[in-house]
């Protein structure tokens, strides 16, 4: 049998941010969230979606050597948060061999990876991540 | 409501931190509790708060207060476990705190345990994973290293640092903790040893992070005091959130959950951060030990790095900052950390060895928080006799 850890709900509700960066907007104020909540500051429950635009600038980042027992064959893993038109998200940055070169006000752009599986049969979990546009 | 009830504590115990291998939680427990128990007596202990943040996780027991508890014979006193990740302790203190000031009970027990060090590294990793968003941090390999991280790298750019500059923290915490048997990490550190450490997250290095340890610390809250000499009294109490999403954030230089808690303390305490002496922070990252400290308003911001090299934050000066050694040198025991800051406290503020030499310390600051700014409490101990 195969050794089930990631869970499939808990994964497919969460399709529209984990593929599609879905945030959200505010009705009545404009304020836009990522990760989408159910009340705005301004006190509206009301909301449209609001996907995150696909390029943005790195803001800060980390090499993480340290990693969870679900990333260990991918260490180190690169965490930025880089700000998407005005939202800030946190996530991976990938396709850097020279984390050296990552710069904060770096251009990057959202890509569709794999975030994590379960062993070689079992469920895979993608998920954005983010790439820098120039060589790095 | 007029209420005159104050709370003290009574009796206060700690096991050392280590990789105690040989004990389960409820050894460790049992350990912690009836050293406490048998320092108050025959005092009626209406409830025992137990702070525990990874139960379910590494040990795979929900309900863990009720398991406890049987097992040190109090069958019929309820244990109440209170999860806040590794602020657990700070909730659960305010918890009990709030039980026996509203007179529901003339007693209680807050004992915090937690055991790290019954799976591996990286189990361990994913555990504290779980105190991030994990949908939206968790999920994507983020742990509370890397936040610490971040929150590293703009303070240095902030207040243009060098990674050495930092390295001030464990240094001076290794310092201390080398004076403290009740530190799990008794060696002084160099700058070297630091500068030679792994990169855990760059810029954090291994010695810019708690080690984490199995251990359990206890204290009994009582409404009044039981003897006349060396009365630690909690004169205020506080607590704070600041939200969640590390993106949301405008600044990871500032921990507001941890400026709200300690107003609210000093507010109950009618007292102002010119009072205090004494201070522990929870600095499970060097970095985070310095926002806590500079976000309470003990240190102008950016300040930490230069007066902790230049030794103004040492025994002798008006605040003496982690007598202990911090998490740093006592060892990161999950939800029960803050709970070694308290009891470190307490032997701070009534003189005890080995701090006899902080002199007549009469009012101290404990401040505890779960992750990133998550939620903080702040507790003002009085030395009253």
């Amino acid at each position: 049998m195969v050794e089930q850890k990631l869970s499939i709900p808990r994964y497919w509700r969460r399709t529209p941010q984990y593929y599609r960066l879905e945030g959200v907007q505010c009705v009545r104020c404009g304020r836009v969230y990522y990760p989408p909540r159910a009340v705005c500051e301004c006190g509206s429950r009301e909301f449209k979606p609001y996907p995150l635009p696909s390029t943005g600038k790195l803001l800060n980042f980390t090499v993480l050597y340290s990693v969870p027992a679900e990333f260990e064959k991918m260490k180190p893993l690169i965490i930025g948060i880089v700000d998407l038109g005005g939202v800030r998200v946190i996530g991976q940055i990938v396709d850097c061999m020279n984390p050296e070169k990552l710069n904060p006000g770096m251009e990057v752009e959202v890509v569709f990876r794999m975030v994590k599986m379960d062993g070689t049969y079992g469920l895979i979990n993608y998920g954005y991540k983010f790439r820098p546009i120039e060589n790095c | 409501m007029f209420n005159t009830t104050e709370v003290y504590i009574v009796a206060h115990s700690l096991v050392p931190g280590g990789r105690h291998y040989e004990k389960g939680l409820k050894e460790l427990f049992a350990e912690a509790f009836l050293k406490v128990l048998d320092q108050v007596g025959n005092s009626n202990l209406g409830a025992v708060y137990v702070a525990n943040a990874f139960s379910e996780v590494l040990q795979d027991q929900s309900v863990l207060g009720a398991f406890l508890s049987d097992y040190v014979g109090l069958r019929r006193t309820p244990a109440i476990r209170i999860e806040s990740g590794d602020g657990s302790s700070g909730v659960a203190i305010l918890e009990a705190y709030n039980m026996v000031k509203a007179g529901v009970y003339d007693c209680v027990a807050v004992v915090g345990v937690e055991k790290m060090h019954d799976v591996t590294s990286i189990k361990l990793n994913k555990a504290l994973a779980t105190i991030t968003d994990y949908e939206y941090e968790g999920f994507f390999g983020i742990t509370p290293a890397a936040q610490a991280a971040m929150a590293m790298r703009e303070y240095m750019l902030k207040y243009g640092y060098d990674y050495e500059d930092l390295a001030s923290w464990p240094i001076k915490m290794h310092e201390r903790g080398s004076k403290n048997p009740y530190a799990y990490m008794r060696k002084q550190a160099t700058l070297k040893d630091v500068l030679e450490s792994e990169v855990i997250a760059d810029p954090l290095r291994l010695y810019d992070a708690a080690p984490a340890v199995d251990g359990s610390a206890a204290v009994v809250l009582c409404n009044k005091p039981l003897r006349s000499d060396a009365v630690v009294r909690i004169d205020g109490i506080g607590i704070g959130a600041y939200g969640t999403y590390m993106g949301q954030r405008d600044t990871l230089t500032e921990l507001l959950s941890v400026k709200d808690a300690v107003n609210m303390a000093l507010g109950m305490a009618h007292s102002s951060i010119g009072d205090v002496n004494l201070v522990e922070v929870h600095d499970t990252y060097s970095i985070l030990g310095i926002l806590a400290l500079e976000s309470m308003g003990f240190v102008r911001s950016g300040e930490t790095p230069r007066l902790l090299s230049t030794g103004a934050l040492d025994v002798g000066n008006k605040l003496v900052v982690n007598a202990s050694g911090g998490l740093k040198s006592m060892g990161f025991p999950g939800g029960a950390s803050g709970m070694y800051e308290i009891v470190s406290m307490v032997m701070e503020l009534t003189n005890q060895k080995p701090f006899d030499s902080l002199g007549n310390a009469g009012l101290g600051v404990v401040q505890d928080m779960a992750g990133f700014d998550l939620v903080s409490t702040a507790i003002v101990l009085r030395r009253v006799t």
